[in-house]
């Protein structure tokens, strides 16, 4: 939740819907038991194994128009802010970028808010390149 | 613009917007390779189109000259959120195409403006789209409309280049 408020914070257009925590409560154990699913967790060892960042992707098929149809998307990747600095982030992507190509990723993907270019510059130390922008317009005519 | 009016697309107007979509997409490819196509792509995309015009969620619209030859098109679709954050029902534009002769006369802006209405007319408050990096003309086309960007979609290779 962690992550997705801090989106929220630098992106109102990204505002967490009222029930997201809940939302996410229920999400999780499902989301650990999909085989297409990577969820990654570091933990502290200090502190009690306490979960200190954490990685998601997700090994998508898409229909053939593009030549790749199994995407790697990294989703999420979230260090606690006492622990960054360190390096977390960068293996985090690693390791989650190993896994998907693993489970069969033909391309790699990922979709940062604009408004954290932190979060792109290390997806660019791992390789990444930008391929799109994604825009947004809203339509109230208030 | 006179003789090209804006309508909704028909089933047998799905040959003229494969040819769009090819004309479309070998534009993407010259500009950034890594748009390269699936060897089933236009089978693919003919399938789409036929399923696009039967769904109740999807649009379609084409820009139809002297009521003969589609020049343009654009298409969307209304979806659910994320679930996590807001809003909950978004809308997209999923293409938007003017063959090059009919470019700079406002077609674009009309089928896009069309599309936008039919989703505002069923009750989406946002739209979305992506377009590609290095398509300057229509990062700056959308700009003009009043888009504003939202996220940045980056892409690796597999392997890396210095894996190879």
């Amino acid at each position: 939740m962690h992550f997705l408020g801090e989106a929220a914070h630098g992106e109102a257009r990204m505002r967490l819907m009222p029930d997201a925590r809940e939302r996410s409560e229920h999400a999780l154990p499902v989301w650990m038991g999909q085989d297409d699913r990577v969820l990654l967790v570091a933990a502290d060892e200090g502190e009690g194994a306490v979960p200190v960042a954490y990685a998601m992707g997700l090994l998508r098929k898409v229909p053939p128009l593009l030549a790749a149809t199994q995407v790697g998307e990294v989703l999420e990747v979230f260090v606690d802010e006492a622990h960054r600095g360190q390096g977390l982030g960068d293996a985090l992507v690693a390791v989650l970028c190993d896994a998907l190509v693993g489970r069969g990723a033909q391309v790699l993907r990922a979709a940062v808010p604009v408004s954290q270019p932190a979060a792109e510059a290390r997806l660019a130390r791992a390789g990444f390149g930008r391929l799109q922008l994604e825009l947004e317009r809203s339509l109230d005519r208030g | 613009m006179e003789g090209i009016p804006i309508r909704n697309a028909r089933r047998g107007d799905i040959p003229s917007l494969l040819l769009l979509w090819d004309a479309m997409l070998a534009e993407f490819i010259a500009m950034d390779p890594r748009f390269a196509l699936h060897p089933k792509a236009r089978e693919q995309m003919a399938a789409e189109f036929a399923a696009w015009l039967q769904d109740p969620a999807r649009i379609v619209v084409v820009a139809e000259e002297a009521g003969r030859m589609i020049v343009g098109f654009a298409a969307g679709v209304r979806r659910p959120g994320n679930g996590w954050q807001v809003p909950e029902r978004v809308g997209r534009i999923t293409d938007a195409y003017v063959a090059a002769p009919r470019r700079r006369k406002g077609i674009a802006r009309r089928l896009a403006g069309r599309v936008l209405d039919l989703l505002y007319e069923d009750g989406v408050g946002t739209v979305r789209l992506a377009a590609a990096i290095h398509n300057e003309g229509a990062l700056a086309f959308w700009r003009s409309m009043g888009w504003s960007d939202l996220e940045v979609v980056l892409e690796r290779p597999v392997p890396l280049a210095d894996e190879v």
